[in-house]
């Protein structure tokens, strides 16, 4: 890879950039280096579970925020996944 | 691959427990050696005081401070407000009498959680000091039995030093039994040897007086015989 080898030199490889690091254009890339085996998805997980949970809820003085933001993406999640029904109750056809 | 495991992940973990779960059972690894590199002696890191900047219980305060540059204070807001009118109005939201429950059940937690919020933090911040204290009153017990446990072995080994008393004192109480046996010992031959002669001197003394007693007799004897032979 190149651009990795030339890019080395000045900054980090790209295997280690950070989402919010990598451009728009490097995007697709940037995605198919991810580590897609189970051990990595299981790992990805686990990361992102221990980053929300090492902020918001593993601190002295917590509050409802670390509980109330896990309810509200619940209660979103289940919303969109009765959607198909939901639509059935519209109040009007076209909008 | 083991050793690397050890090194790079738990380095303060107990090292004798690791050592002993992956020695098996009569199995001894003497060709492996783990824990060659330092252990770290950074100590954990405190937990952090409060969590992550939360607005409205519901929005962490990164995405405000994402949308400031660009849209100011009132970006999000507007945001929120356009997108919320935008699902009622294309029915992305559907209004179902659920609605209606789910935001009086809304209201009433948020005036729960308005009302009580704190005072149930301060008695959660209670109790959590109240198991710190228990457990710092642990740690400070065990320092201080260790302490005097320490205090105690040094003040024993001063003590070593002053064992010549000891010694000293039983060499004293020796040497005067040995002084007591040696006079009594003396004091025996004494009265022996005085016995022996006081027996000598009394033999002396009674063959004196059976002398004198028998001369007394005899004289007597002689005296009333010659007087008798006188008288006739």
């Amino acid at each position: 890879m190149a651009s990795v080898v030339c890019v080395f030199c000045f900054s980090v490889p790209m295997k280690e950039k950070k989402l919010m690091d990598v451009k728009i254009g490097e995007l697709p890339k940037w995605i198919l280096m991810r580590d897609f085996t189970p051990k990595g998805i299981a790992g990805a997980f686990q990361r992102g579970y221990y980053r929300y949970y090492n902020k918001y809820v593993n601190v002295k003085k917590g509050s409802v925020a670390g509980v109330s933001m896990v309810l509200a993406a619940y209660v979103l999640f289940n919303y969109c996944r009765s959607y198909k029904e939901l639509k059935h109750e519209r109040r009007r056809k076209y909008h | 691959m083991l050793s690397r495991a050890v090194l790079s992940t738990v380095a303060t973990a107990a090292p004798c427990v690791k050592n002993a779960a992956l020695l098996g059972p009569g199995v001894l690894q003497a060709t492996r050696i783990f824990h060659t590199g330092q252990p770290s002696q950074a100590p954990v890191p405190p937990l952090p005081e409060y969590g992550g900047k939360v607005r409205h219980g519901l929005i962490p305060e990164e995405f405000f401070q994402f949308l400031y540059p660009k849209t100011g204070v009132t970006g999000p807001y507007v945001l929120g407000t356009g997108l919320i009118l935008y699902f009622l109005s294309k029915e992305i939201y559907v209004v179902t009498p659920e609605t209606i429950s789910a935001v009086s059940t809304i209201g009433l937690l948020v005036y729960v959680v308005k009302k009580y919020g704190a005072s149930i933090g301060e008695f959660a911040d209670k109790l959590n000091e109240q198991k710190i204290a228990q457990l710092e009153e642990a740690k400070q017990a065990s320092m201080k039995y260790i302490q005097d446990a320490i205090n105690l072995e040094k003040s024993q080994q001063a003590l070593v030093q002053k064992r010549h008393y000891l010694f000293d004192v039983q060499r004293n109480n020796i040497a005067m039994a040995l002084e007591v046996t040696y006079r009594d010992r003396l004091h025996r031959v004494y009265r022996e040897v005085k016995n022996r002669l006081d027996y000598q001197i009394a033999v002396q003394n009674m063959m004196r007086r059976k002398e004198q007693e028998h001369m007394i007799n005899w004289v007597e004897k002689h005296v009333v015989q010659s007087i008798s032979a006188q008288q006739e």
